[in-house]
């Protein structure tokens, strides 16, 4: 018997190690909150919630310790200098240097940091080499323009005492009150206050103190809980925090506004919720904190990939916005109280405000006050600030095909002919790590991928492109030569003690190229020359991911706080730009791989700050092949689009996991609205490539991805618009129309540019239809039968089975498309259009195409097509609104032959039923001319039509067709 | 042999040159026409849309590079149809037609006349896109509105040369690959009749066989009849005797258990290693990614297992030595000499009992002898010492041997019994059409893909070899014949459907997080079996492509197959 015992104990012990493998193999479907903080986990986020709880408590008894001083204050060329004195006891003051700039879009700048740190006055603890100033860079790396200061900004005179009031803005419409004790500013516009700076009195920037080091235990009660002042713990790793508390706070309010939008990135609703708790509130603050989260749930606020901390205030037919530029650890609490004036008619004259709470672990108070009044003066006058988005090379607003991994070269081609086999087009293909040798990015593996050029060349041969992965940690190996040169060179991120970095990512033990050194940002540069990173040709784009940065052992699965980057600011300090100073070298690398081929790059980023729209597209991250997660796509990318960020889109088909067949061809369906448009797909997963689903899915999936190859001609004339005015691309209910308050919680349909198509992705199971909201009486055309929708402020029944994708045209629009189906769509380039005029209730419609070579910068010099259409009086016109350039008439010339095969008119005059011709009118013909037409009545609710067929009229030419 | 292939061929490019003859001639056929439609577009003032004959348009539309036909028949030579398709969704302003009919292209694609090659079209969606499709279009037709500047040169005198002579070599292949099938089929049958061969020879033998047993069998009553008066008698055979027949067939019992459970005990460890490997292995390879808790979680318990102590330190050296030591069989040298107590004469205690009675009264050795009986019969009943009746320990030599001698005859019956089984289950296992696949049973084809180099035993098993070292991986067992349809293009570039022939093989290695790995061999003809690639379809099912002259169309499989010759 006791021989057996030991036997008997290891059976035990392997069956609970079977369990526990077979525990493995469940998927989690959860993500792992016990890696990531929650508010009370985070000292800083504690402080400041308390601060205000404890605020809100004293009620009106509470005074903000922060006064400006009136005598410090000098308005001068637009911009008020102060200096603010926070009251730490009764006889010391922290001084704050306050710098209010008025600038000429009409926004407004409020930047506040602390003398001392300024000075370099203070002492850091454990003999840190981090700098002492508060993190003033981020514009460096966030802002592009927009801060020329107003030159007729003016204090306005008659102002009472302990008050300092600015006009300023379009005929200084706009007014800054800047209350001197306690300090807060308000911002108005046509003398009603939009924007509230400290109303609540939150105002918190903790000033650098030394530790004072309390013997014992008890002996010396401070007044102050000092609790998460110093080295602060989380998850087995411990954050020195050399500069002890240092977090920026302020409360902002927006006075009668219900609705909050913006600060992605979140898997939440776009309309923000509430974060303090209650029925269908948050009880955690939204967190901005760019984090590699797994799994990551929905209906959270909690962080994930990137962070945008510009949000939209938004009541009828008003828009304000403020913009936090900070790039340390951030978190916005939200509260919205109703007030109604008479209590016994709640309802009635009832506003509601809505009260934000901002506050950053470090850095300046740096935020800048928008006042609108409209969503696209906000897009506007961010874009000035923060760039507008990129005009995407042509290729990359088409369909891409991704997965993890294309396992070899042969594979690639497969699928490449497999497209071309089923007729579906598509126009990048992805490589995940797996390409690379033993994860040593800008090395291929020699078994897998022998021979990169050759497939790159089949792709070619279709004008296909090919993205490859690169990410900003380089494999910890002696051996491997970029490894090598980066230590060399020291360009690596630092770790406290000022040694390289040495963390846990893909490659196993890793380095990370810090992109904040301008040394670093040339080397990087100098890797993606087709002669340095091999195997490469210039139909090779590059997808930056892991750029949190994703670290798998560190805090948060990203970096220690207390790392060190170029110039000594602490990793704290610069956090949530990590991510776009990778894509900003990237960038620039791509620019001019070979000399004199200058093209636009295109890069793939998973994390993100303001200002990434400048240089790339993103995506939403690894999420799942489930209903919810479909559903969630679509807040998450019109959320970013009000982000200022539009270049967005989701996995289509869900990362992880397997989709059914349904989910996939509803994912393709709602996909096709994703500015950027990838099916993408776990290693584990089935393959799902279009091809291989089987009948009668596989039609649908492809008509689905020929239908965002028809309105290819929309697409980009909406993300020319983004380019030019940092509107989004796909657009949500309160966006379009901002007076119809019913509408501005919408988040489930959206608006493709300015081309009145309004779709609505089905995102649930078995559905058979679907109900669109419309907010006006227009009428309202189904894209595919023209059946009449019509009906102000309420949901419409649209049919919805399988095949079909709910797509509504707004009367009014002229929309232009490509009809012919090709492999790629550069194969398009020299395809006739069709315009769809769709007539308003007033016989009128409005429409406009940007058109260019797609691929280079030439278009900054003239060398593009930008049309105004226009159907009023029974004529439609096409005039030119771009701006001549000195390659404009090269680029015209190139273009002669590209024409308009077809008119549609849907809802034509009755008159027209006997109309069989049309008189066409081109610049420069010699004599009018006719073209055929064809009236069609329809019956059941569906408008009728009319075809002008050929009218032979120049894509690039100024025309008139007379009905 | 090689006369009437070569004729076949001269054929063949004679029927090339007639159908491009014939396409000279008609040079006022509309662009992108092909002859089998030119007679659509004789009329040259109305064209009548060829699926919708009620559908009248002018001439003059042919070609316009506008899209008036539902079924896009006036537009064989441009791209203004391509829409037709069920992949587009169409909307009314662009159905050509009216609402309701069904829209399908009636032409297979732009016609190239490739003169010097043989025609082909083209896809629609491919004319004038600026590519030269000149695998398809060899003259560069396709490309004739030179769209930006696209210039597409006649490249057919080149591309023909060299598809001739491929043509000629795939001929050629193919005429190998067919005679290598011939070859299989003779081999098949040949096999085949082997088995068949087989069978009736076994038949016999087993005949004979059973004749044997049955008077081996008769001999062996007779010996133990013979026996049994003898053992009655002799009592004095000797309790000793009984009892050390009765020890040893109980340690013959126990070695073999022994035997059985350290058998089972190896089996056991041979898993915990392997267990332990996958283990050690994981804790090492494992992502720390995601700080996954379940993964986490699993390596600190086998952290903690292994510091406990893994197998390797449980594995006792000399406790093996013992086992083998007891393993051995009895023998003079090892364990007990049974020899010595089988041939020992009664002269001890339970003699002594025997002699002692003859002293005593006999209603006390009755009693005694009662007990004796009670007492073995109680063991017995127990299980503790076997019947009396079973022993053949207390049997003579004799008896024995006749015993043996029947059991081994019984043995080798019953092996020519299960070959026959086997033989005739064999015949009727399908090995495909005239059994062809019998001659390829345990041929092995491999391939280098990738990480991997893949290998393919027909009817046996599919493997996964990494080139970067490790162990080799079972992609399957075989586990029979099936068919799988495969999507083709047809000339038109229309996908079709097809038929292949599939080998199946299943319950390979599990998966970690997947399944047990499978592969679905699929097989086109060519003319040497090999593997031409392998797919992952999803988690660890596999396809693997493979030709085999084995599937090629033609040659005579039933004349081939002998077992009907055989039975005629």
């Amino acid at each position: 018997m006791a021989g057996t015992r030991p036997m008997s104990n290891r059976w035990t012990l392997l069956l609970s190690l079977v369990i526990l493998l077979g525990c493995l193999v469940i998927p989690g479907v959860t993500v792992k909150h016990e890696n990531f903080k929650t508010c009370s986990q985070s000292g800083f986020c504690k402080r400041n919630r308390a601060f205000a709880d404890d605020a809100s408590a004293q009620g009106p008894s509470w005074t903000s310790p922060y006064e400006l001083d009136s005598s410090s204050i000098q308005f001068k060329d637009g911009q008020l200098h102060g200096t603010i004195l926070k009251s730490v006891s009764a006889n010391e003051k922290v001084k704050l240097p306050l710098v209010v700039s008025f600038l000429e879009s009409g926004a407004a700048r409020v930047v506040v940091d602390e003398e001392k740190r300024l000075n370099g006055d203070i002492q850091l603890r454990h003999d840190s080499k981090a700098r002492k100033e508060r993190y003033n860079e981020a514009e460096k790396w966030v802002l592009v323009g927009g801060l020329e200061l107003s030159k007729t900004a003016t204090l306005k005179p008659e102002t009472e005492t302990g008050f300092t009031r600015v006009l300023y803005g379009p005929d200084n419409q706009f007014e800054a009150v800047i209350r001197h004790a306690p300090f807060s500013a308000d911002f108005k516009r046509d003398g009603q206050t939009h924007v509230q700076l400290n109303n609540k009195g939150y105002l918190n920037m903790e000033h650098w103190r030394p530790k004072v080091e309390v013997e014992g235990e008890g002996e010396q009660q401070t007044q102050e809980d000092e609790s998460t002042w110093w080295d602060e713990s989380f998850g087995g790793n411990t954050d020195t925090k050399p500069r002890g508390p240092e977090s920026v706070g302020l409360d902002i309010t927006f006075p009668g506004y219900k609705h909050v939008f913006g600060i992605p990135e979140h898997a939440d609703s776009l309309s923000l919720k509430e974060t303090r708790g209650g029925e269908g509130n948050h009880e955690e603050p939204y967190r901005m904190y760019n984090a590699d989260v797994f799994e990551y749930e929905l209906n959270s606020p909690m962080t994930l990939y990137g962070a945008i901390p510009f949000m939209q205030a938004h009541r009828k037919d008003s828009t304000v916005g403020v913009f936090w530029l900070n790039a340390a650890e951030t978190w916005v609490d939200i509260v919205k109280s109703t007030s109604s004036p008479n209590p016994l008619a709640l309802g009635v004259g009832a506003t509601t405000d809505t009260q934000s709470h901002w506050f950053s672990e470090s850095g300046q108070l740096d935020v800048f006050v928008f006042l609108g009044p409209t969503p696209q003066e906000i897009s506007k006058t961010y874009g000035e600030l923060t760039g507008y988005t990129q005009l995407p090379q042509h290729f990359a607003i088409a369909y891409h095909q991704c997965r993890w991994n294309y396992i070899t070269d042969e594979d690639v081609k497969e699928v490449d002919r497999n497209f071309d086999k089923y007729q579906i087009p598509y126009d990048v293909i992805w490589l995940d790590i797996e390409y690379t040798d033993d994860r040593k990015y800008f090395t291929w593996d020699p078994l897998t991928f022998p021979d990169p050029i050759s497939m790159e060349e089949q792709l070619d041969e279709s004008e296909r492109k090919l993205v490859v992965i690169i990410d900003p940690h380089i494999k910890n190996q002696d051996k491997y030569s970029i490894s090598q040169e980066m230590t060399s060179k020291d360009l690596a991120t630092k770790n406290k003690d000022g040694e390289i970095y040495d963390g846990w990512c893909w490659p196993g033990s890793s380095h990370w190229i810090d992109t904040f050194n301008p040394a670093a940002i040339k080397w990087w540069i100098s890797l993606f020359k087709f002669d340095k990173f091999k195997g490469t040709l210039s139909n090779v784009f590059i997808w930056n991911d892991m750029n949190e940065p994703s670290v798998f052992n560190g805090p948060e699965t990203t970096m220690p706080k207390d790392n060190l980057h170029h110039g000594n600011w602490e990793h704290r300090d610069i956090h949530n730009v990590h991510g776009i100073t990778l894509v900003n070298a990237t960038y620039d690398a791509l620019l001019e791989r070979k000399k004199g081929e200058v093209r636009r790059p295109f890069i793939l980023t998973r994390s993100y700050y303001a200002g990434a729209q400048r240089m790339s597209a993103m995506w939403t991250g690894d999420n799942q092949a489930t209903w919810e997660h479909l559903a969630a796509s679509i807040p998450m990318v019109l959320n970013n689009g009000i982000a200022g960020f539009p270049f967005a889109g989701a996995d289509v088909g869900g990362f992880f996991h397997n989709p059914s067949k349904e989910l996939l061809t509803r994912w393709y369906q709602a996909g096709i609205w994703y500015p950027f448009f990838r099916a993408h797909a776990h290693i584990d997963t089935r393959r799902r490539e279009p091809y291989l689903i089987a009948e009668p899915h596989r039609s649908i999936i492809s008509q689905a991805i020929r239908l965002r190859y028809q309105l290819l001609p929309a697409w980009y004339t909406a993300f020319h618009e983004a380019s030019v005015n940092g509107m989004p691309i796909v657009r949500p209910q309160y966006y379009a129309h901002p007076w119809d308050e019913a509408g501005f919680a919408i988040d489930d349909q959206l608006y493709l540019g300015s081309t009145g198509l309004l779709a609505k992705p089905v995102v649930s199971e078995e559905a058979t239809t679907a109900d669109i909201y419309l907010a006006d009486d227009e009428k309202y055309y189904d894209y595919f039968d023209y059946t009449v929708y019509q009906g102000a402020g309420k949901r419409h029944t649209v049919p919805a089975p399988m095949e079909t994708v709910p797509l509504l045209m707004q009367g009014g629009h002229v929309i232009p498309r490509k009809d012919r189906p090709r492999r790629s769509s550069a194969l398009m380039r020299w395809d006739p259009y069709t315009l769809v005029v769709v007539l308003d209730k007033n016989g009128q419609a409005d429409g406009s195409l940007y058109v260019d070579d797609g691929e280079t910068f030439d278009y900054e010099r003239g060398a593009y097509i930008h049309r105004r259409f226009r159907f009023q009086e029974s004529a439609l016109v096409s005039e030119d609104v771009g701006t001549k350039g000195p390659k404009t008439a090269e680029y015209l010339k190139t273009m002669a032959n590209v024409r308009v095969e077809r008119v549609v008119v849907v809802d034509p005059p009755k008159e027209w039923q006997g109309k069989t011709s049309v008189t066409v009118i081109e610049d420069g013909a010699s004599a009018a001319s006719t073209a055929p037409m064809q009236y069609h009545s329809q019956s059941d609710g569906k408008a009728a039509y009319a075809v002008v067929k050929n009218p032979n009229v120049g894509i690039g030419k100024t025309w008139r067709i007379e009905f | 042999m090689i006369l009437p292939q070569g004729s076949l061929f001269l054929v063949s490019i004679a029927a090339c040159s007639t159908v491009v003859a014939a396409a000279g001639d008609a040079s006022s056929r509309p662009r992108g026409v092909s002859p089998e439609f030119a007679k659509f577009y004789k009329d040259t003032t109305t064209f009548t849309c060829i699926s919708h004959p009620a559908i009248q348009i002018p001439f003059s539309a042919v070609n316009d590079d506008y899209c008036d036909c539902p079924d896009g028949s006036d537009e064989p030579g441009t791209s203004a149809c391509a829409f037709l398709s069920r992949n587009s969704a169409l909307t009314p302003g662009e159905r050509p037609g009216s609402d309701d009919l069904e829209l399908a292209s009636a032409l297979p694609g732009f016609y190239c006349k490739n003169k010097g090659h043989k025609p082909g079209y083209v896809p629609f969606q491919r004319v004038n896109d600026g590519i030269c499709d000149y695998e398809l279009c060899c003259d560069g037709s396709d490309e004739w509105a030179r769209v930006g500047g696209t210039k597409c040169e006649d490249k057919c005198k080149e591309i023909g040369k060299e598809w001739r002579k491929k043509e000629e070599k795939r001929q050629k292949s193919m005429t190998a690959a067919l005679r290598k099938k011939k070859d299989l089929l003779v081999e098949a049958g040949r096999q085949q009749k082997e088995v068949e061969d087989s069978i009736k020879r076994l038949e016999v033998e087993i005949q004979a066989q059973e004749l044997k047993v049955n008077d081996l069998q008769a001999e062996l009553e007779e010996v133990e009849k013979q026996e049994a008066s003898k053992v009655v008698k002799g009592k004095a055979a000797g309790k000793v005797n009984v009892l050390a027949g009765l020890a040893k067939s109980r340690v013959e019992e126990l070695r073999n258990a022994l035997m059985d459970v350290r058998k089972e005990r190896d089996d056991t460890r041979a898993r915990v290693k392997e267990l332990e490997e996958i283990l050690s292995k994981f804790k090492v390879e494992y992502n720390p990614n995601f700080n996954d808790e379940g993964v986490k979680r699993a390596v600190r318990s086998w952290e903690d297992y292994a510091a406990k102590g893994t197998l390797e330190g449980a594995v006792n050296n000399a406790q093996d030595r013992d086992l083998d030591e007891i393993a051995k069989p009895d023998d003079e040298k090892a364990g007990i000499n049974w020899e010595q107590w089988e041939n020992e004469e009664d002269g001890c205690e339970a003699g002594l009992v025997y002699q002692l009675a003859a002293y005593l009264p006999s209603s006390l050795v009755e009693f005694i002898e009662g007990k004796v009986l009670f007492v073995r019969g109680l063991l017995e009943d127990n299980g503790i010492l076997p019947k009396a009746a079973e022993t053949s320990t207390s049997e003579s030599k004799v008896v024995s041997e006749a015993r043996e001698a029947v059991k081994s005859v019984e043995k080798e019956l019953e092996n020519k019994q299960k070959q026959l089984k086997d033989h005739r289950s064999d015949l009727e296992t399908d090995y495909g059409v005239g059994s062809i696949f019998r001659a390829l049973k345990g041929v092995c084809i491999s391939k280098d893909s990738g990480e991997y180099t893949y290998e393919h035993c027909f009817l046996d098993q599919t493997k996964q070899i990494p080139k970067k070292g490790g162990g080799s991986t079972r992609m399957g067992k075989y586990t029979g014949i099936g068919s799988v349809s495969v999507d083709v293009l047809n000339e038109a570039g229309e996908i079709v459907p097809e038929d292949r022939v599939t080998l199946q093989y299943a319950n390979g290695q599990g998966c970690w997080n997947g399944p047990a790995r499978s592969t679905t061999v699929i097989l086109t003809c060519g003319e040497e079996d090999a593997i031409l690639k392998v797919a992952e379809d999803e988690k660890c099912v596999y396809s693997m492509h493979v030709t085999s002259p084995a599937v090629c169309p033609g040659g005579d499989e039933g004349a081939a197959a002998p077992n009907r010759k055989d039975e005629l």
